[in-house]
């Protein structure tokens, strides 16, 4: 099959002129979609599900003809539903939510776990986001969160694992030792639902417990969290946002009577009574935005449900803010199918994500999804690639982490063992291990080659240091092998 | 700058008292015969000051003992010196194969190193021995007499005064800089030859010597006024109280004439600036404009009837012999194929022409080497261009100029001991040059024909400039890898004194530009390279894949200035092989700095990284101010006072504020880098030779309320579009590891403790200077500053943060 290639800037087959129908016709469909799933309880059908439309049929419709060259390429749409999503977790069980050929698009929308901090302003008016967060005395909209156990006393699942993970996408015959390539080919910020912050984009920066800073606080209380609520412009046309205001953390008591005196379980609602707003805080801050994803992967096979926190060998949350539009990144597939997940979406994020978040704040990414076969591998830059890898426009990132599966590494308790065990020494260690394995392999250098090139042109910056297994990547110009481009 | 070398006999333990002993001695070219009463005596003091001329003074109190001069080829630099010995008390007896003179109290006495005798010193003694370099007229004179000729009377008249000056030299020599050693040189050959002549007058024909003198002065004069282009013959004269026909008859004499001489003085420094990298930006009519030429063309035109070339070309290919001319001199007494107009010695009709000019010529000569070793020594530069900095503004900033030499350099130490190089004030600019301690990974590219980096890198069986590399012991009692074991390894150039800055002061250091330092050697003249160790205390050491494991290997780099971007390639790397340093000590490991590496002993593989095209970078490793401990720090360690922070944001363009912690700050800069990534993971950068333009700048203390600076307490870098705040694995070493502190550093480092050093300085930044509160902060920290890790290399690892100015679009520094 000819394959449309996406470069950044690509439209992929949308132009001009049929832009505004291709728009409407999704906004058409994820409307009745929604009213559907409302009313028909979320049993709706996988074929109801995906919105699936074909590039082609656009081009039909706007009577322009478009890529020729790409029949049967097909574009689906993949809402934010209580149906669409797995919070807390990856499953290389779980259900798919739809199933596509390597060089299909799907477009999905995530959700941000921390949109209940500030239900007003990230979740009120928006029928996914509603229906996702529904949580009443009798009912949670998604009742797990995490990959603990149904019955744990905070809530079900436990709140092992955070986030809300739009997917899986089943890349059909995608197989254990393929690759899959992920284009972000658009990222865009979904605008509040709420009519009076109309044009506006939320997001929540939460200084919680597990961050760096934590028990290393100046100012009393010393052990505080501090939610901190930024405003992004829904247009994209200012590429900055600013802080509205922060609270502390007051105990929660969410609506099954659970009392939360920390952020210890994902989508508790806040109530605004019980806290004390700052405003006017950062002020004249600007904080140029790096909208990205920051989970992002595919199932891992060595369990059923796998914790959503701590990154690993097929990706998951990475936090790496360079995860953005025009990015491809590389992920080794483990099970059948794949088994793609998205959530984490951020507007920003520094290297390191010190406190414990970045502004967590629900995006909506267009994806091109192409499977590179085992057999194909040898001679690429692909070859031997076990461990998420990044391309940016100018760069190769490679991700390291404190231990490159730790679920192979650490047995049965890896889940639990691995917020113990992380160190930056370690990740940088990995990162080391990576860049060396990929410069030899993919630019053919001996190891001592690859060692000098590494100290004298190789950047290795501290991902995150928040999530359980710890991360360091390392960044390779593009432009120093001249002539592979 | 010399820090004056002190013995005490009773200080040292009795064991080590004869090699101390001998050590200075041989800085005479002298040894001692009394092993034993050296030993046994507790009263000896000896003292010992090196001008920047080479010349080597000492002061002597101790028991009797005969001392001569050690005579071997390995002493061939002694070649042209004149031992001048001064007898403060006591008697002795000067001995040869002819006769003995006998010497009093008060006695002056010249001797010849290279000859053979002894000097007995019969009593309990106390000497002052002065060995002068670059005094060949002066030994000529020596070698004419017999022993007992040398004697100076010193009852009266000159010799009186010459022994006056002594005296005084003795006392004084604590608190004379050895930069001011030359100018009393050069005064007391004067007056020694006076008194030698004397003697010698009823045998020379027309008072040569008294004529010589003259020269030598006049020499002088011309080359302190060589920058004003309306300085004539009787300007001259006038000064020295001569008339200018005399002065054209000295000229003449040295079959030369006054304007010739006086152009070529200029022309020949005009090549030294013309082959200065570091002046690539001044235009040639700038440069000419500086020494005195005031016409563009004329200089053009003058420079190619000298050196048979266009200043363009030269500048472009400086000539292979270029250091070998300026170490000569002047080039008026070198037969050149290239000036035959010039040539002196066309003029040379016979052989009892020649015999008369010789004298002459050794005095240009003699003074070409003079003022050679004056430029290699630190200085104000004059403003460069005169013209466009009137035109512009009258109070436009000093501008000096630091040489590298083993003069002006400080090697992998940093002390508040160390004596300043150059002293200058706030605002002042000073030009630096840096040598990569590397360079000598492959000297044939890297030191070969470069004056600066030889000097610092000289290394033979007898003779080590820069002895001290590293904090460690100087008899390398712990690992027996060199003095200073290497505890430190950075070459840093400096210290430079900044008038008025005190402790709780902060430096600004101004990165204004960035120039490399080219290749010197004939094979490689103009191009630039660095070197890149892949060490045994680099992160993947331990960690590699292939044999044999635990290899350090060197990648030689050429650095390519003039592509679009500039960009460094490989040319070749070598595996580290066992090298065995001029003293003898094998160095299985790079475990001492500076080591020649003999490329007859090692195995080159070319064609390495042929496709890897690495961007540079242009920094210095090393920014420091001296630290407030007492004695030497360690140059590997960075630490609150900077040091080797190993940052390649510290380039261009960039501010470095730095705590000053001792008066004066003391600040140095070394470990030049044309590229680095984060992390400098395998222990080194593409180590390579820069010069750097710095402005500093002083902030008092009082001054500093409200700032950022007010108790800065760690190094705080600004680039153009960042903030930078350098977190360390502990930020004050030394304060928090307590004694061992030197040591302990390197063991109980972690990439944790660096982060969370970043990240306390980052919050402080932003809660002090930006007035947020630790929750803003530490929200913004999260959202919008990056953390990388600065190097894993150095003892001290660093975490570095970066905050982007973009996020304060109302920031207004002041």
């Amino acid at each position: 099959m000819t394959q449309h290639i996406c470069t950044p800037g690509c439209t992929h087959g949308i132009t001009e002129e049929n832009k505004k129908d291709v728009v409407e016709e999704f906004d058409t469909a994820r409307r009745s979609f929604i009213r559907n799933a409302f009313v028909g309880g979320g049993a709706a059908s996988l074929g109801a599900m995906g919105v699936t439309m074909s590039p082609m049929s656009f081009a039909a419709g706007a009577n322009t003809p478009i890529n020729a060259d790409a029949p049967g390429q097909m574009h689906y749409y993949i809402p934010a539903t209580p149906e669409t999503v797995l919070w807390g977790y990856f499953s290389k069980n779980a259900k798919p939510t739809v199933e596509i050929e390597s060089g299909d698009f799907v477009t999905m929308e995530t959700l941000t776990h921390h949109a209940n901090d500030d239900a007003e302003r990230m979740v009120k008016g928006d029928p996914g986001a509603e229906s996702i967060f529904h949580w009443d005395a009798q009912r949670k909209g998604v009742d797990r969160r995490g990959a603990g156990p149904m019955d744990a006393k905070i809530g079900a699942g436990g709140g092992a694992g955070v986030h809300i993970c739009t997917g899986p996408v089943r890349i059909k015959g995608a197989q254990p030792g393929d690759i899959l390539e992920v284009r972000i080919v658009d990222v865009t910020p979904r605008p509040s639902g709420n009519p009076d912050y109309k044009g506006k984009t939320f997001g929540s920066n939460a200084a919680a417990w597990w961050g760096f800073h934590y028990g290393d606080m100046l100012t009393e209380p010393k052990k505080r969290e501090v939610v901190t609520i930024y405003e992004v412009d829904a247009t994209g046309e200012r590429n900055w946002a600013k802080a509205v205001y922060n609270y502390r953390w007051t105990p929660q008591t969410d609506p099954f009577g659970v009392m939360h005196p920390t952020i210890d379980y994902p989508g508790v609602p806040v109530d605004h009574s019980t806290i004390t707003k700052k405003e006017n805080i950062l002020r004249d801050i600007r904080i140029p935005i790096r909208p990205h994803f920051g989970t992002i992967g595919l199932a891992p096979a060595e369990a059923d449900m796998v914790n959503s926190i701590p990154p690993n060998y097929t990706g998951g949350n990475i936090d790496n803010w360079r995860i953005g539009k025009g990015a491809k990144i590389y992920f080794p597939v483990a099970v059948d199918g794949g088994m793609f997940s998205v959530g984490d979406p951020h507007a920003s994020q520094g290297d390191s994500e010190l406190c414990g978040t970045a502004i967590e704040c629900s995006l909506t990414g267009t994806f091109q999804f192409i499977l590179h076969k085992k057999a194909d591998l040898p001679g690429t830059s692909l070859a031997e690639l076990n461990y998420p890898l990044l391309e940016t426009q100018d760069d190769w990132v490679l991700h390291g982490f404190s231990y490159a599966n730790y679920l192979a590494e650490l047995g049965p308790n890896a889940q639990d063992d691995i917020y113990s065990k992380s160190s930056v020494d370690k990740a940088l260690r990995d990162a080391y291990r990576k860049m060396r394995h990929f410069l030899m392999t993919t630019q053919h250098l001996d190891e001592d080659e690859a060692i000098s090139l590494m100290t004298v042109a190789v950047d290795f910056g501290i991902t995150q240091v928040v999530d359980g297994n710890w991360g360091v990547h390392a960044i390779l110009k593009k432009s120093m092998f001249p002539a592979r481009n | 700058m010399t820090d004056l070398k002190r013995f005490s006999a009773s200080a040292i333990p009795a064991d080590l008292r004869q090699p101390a002993w001998n050590e200075i001695l041989s800085r005479l070219g002298l040894a001692s015969d009394a092993a034993s009463s050296i030993r046994n005596d507790d009263s000896g003091h000896m003292a010992l000051s090196v001008s920047t001329r080479d010349s080597v003074f000492v002061q002597l109190t101790a028991t009797p003992q005969i001392l001569s001069p050690i005579v071997s080829k390995a002493n061939q630099p002694l070649q042209g010196t004149v031992l001048v010995l001064a007898l403060l008390d006591g008697t002795a007896q000067v001995l040869d194969a002819e006769q003995t003179v006998k010497l009093r109290s008060g006695d002056i006495m010249l001797l010849d190193p290279s000859q053979s005798w002894r000097l007995a010193l019969q009593t309990r003694f106390r000497i002052m021995l002065i060995k002068l370099e670059s005094s060949s007229f002066l030994l000529r004179l020596v070698r004419t007499g017999r022993q007992e000729a040398n004697r100076i009377s010193t009852q009266q008249g000159i010799g009186a005064l010459c022994l006056n000056m002594l005296q005084s030299l003795n006392e004084q020599l604590p608190h004379v800089d050895n930069n001011e050693l030359p100018a009393l040189e050069v005064t007391l050959a004067e007056l020694l030859v006076a008194c030698l002549s004397h003697k010698q007058s009823a045998g020379n024909e027309e008072a040569t010597d008294v004529q010589l003198a003259h020269l030598r002065r006049v020499c002088r004069t011309v080359d302190s006024r060589l920058d004003d282009p309306d300085l004539h013959i009787e300007q001259i004269a006038a000064q020295e109280g001569l008339s200018a026909r005399y002065l054209q008859k000295l000229f003449k004499n040295s079959g030369t004439t006054f304007s010739e001489y006086l152009k070529s003085r200029r022309i020949q420094h005009c090549c030294i600036d013309l082959a200065n990298p570091a002046l690539a930006p001044f235009s040639i009519a700038q440069l000419c404009y500086r020494w005195g030429f005031n016409d563009a063309a004329n200089f053009s035109r003058t420079f190619s009837q000298f050196m048979g070339m266009s200043p363009k070309s030269y500048r472009a290919a400086p000539p292979q012999d270029l250091h070998e001319q300026l170490r000569r001199g002047c080039p008026q007494t070198k037969p050149s194929a290239r000036s035959p107009t010039t040539d002196p010695q066309t003029f040379l009709q016979d052989d009892d022409i020649q015999k008369r000019r010789r004298p002459f010529h050794e005095v240009l000569d003699d003074h070409a080497k003079y003022a050679l070793s004056l430029r290699l020594a630190p200085k104000r530069v004059s403003d460069i261009d005169n013209t466009a900095a009137a035109q512009t503004d009258t109070h436009s900033p000093r501008q000096y100029y630091l040489p590298v030499s083993d003069k002006t350099v400080h090697w992998g130490y940093f002390s508040n001991a160390i004596k300043p190089v150059l002293t200058i004030r706030s605002g002042n600019i000073v030009t630096i040059e840096t040598l990569s301690q590397h360079a000598s990974d492959d000297c044939e590219r890297m030191i070969d024909g470069d004056a600066g980096a030889q000097s610092v890198f000289h290394w033979t069986g007898t003779t080590k400039n820069v002895d001290r590399r590293g904090a460690g012991p100087m008899d390398a009692t712990i690992f027996g890898r060199g003095a200073g074991e290497g505890f430190g390894v950075h070459i840093c150039t400096g210290p430079v004194y900044v008038t008025d800055a005190e402790p709780g002061d902060v430096l600004e250091i101004r990165i204004l530009d960035i120039q490399p330092r080219l290749s010197c050697s004939p094979e490689h003249q103009g191009k630039h390279f660095g070197s890149n160790a892949a060490t045994w205390w680099g992160f993947q050491y331990d960690d590699l894949l292939t044999e044999p494991k635990k290899r350090e290997v060197v990648t030689v780099y050429e650095v390519h200035q003039h592509t679009h971007p500039p960009h460094a390639k490989a040319i070749y790397n070598f595996r580290w092989t066992p090298q065995t340093d001029p003293y003898g000590i094998v160095h299985p490991t790079i475990d001492y700095p500076g080591i020649p590496v003999d490329h007859s002993s090692i195995d080159k593989q070319f064609g390495i990284l042929d496709k890897a095209v690495v961007p540079v970078r242009p920094h210095f490793g090393v920014i420091a101010v001296a630290p407030r401990e007492t004695g030497m720090v360690d140059s590997i360690p960075p630490s609150y006072f900077g040091g080797n922070m190993d940052n390649w944001r510290a380039g261009k363009g960039t501010k470095l504020f730095l705590p000053v912690a001792t008066p004066g700050a003391l600040f140095s800069v070394g470990d030049p880098h044309a590229s680095q990534g984060d992390s400098e993971l395998c222990g080194t950068a593409i180590e390579c030779s820069l010069t750097g333009v710095f402005q500093l700048v002083l902030h008092k203390q009082r001054d500093l309320k409200d700032s950022f600076m007010d108790g800065l307490s760690h190094p705080f870098l600004e680039t153009p579009d960042e903030w930078v705040l350098q977190g360390m694995s502990f930020s004050d070493y030394q304060a928090e590891l307590g004694p061992n502190a030197q040591t302990q550093v390197y063991k109980n480092s972690s990439m944790e403790a660096a982060m969370r050093d970043a990240f306390r300085k980052a919050r402080h930044y932003l809660m002090k200077e930006h007035e947020l509160s630790e929750d803003e902060a530490i929200s913004l920290i999260s959202v919008a500053v990056d953390f990388g890790i600065t190097q894993v290399v150095d003892g001290n690892l660093g975490v570095h943060a970066i905050i982007r100015k973009a996020i304060f679009p109302d920031y207004n520094a002041d």
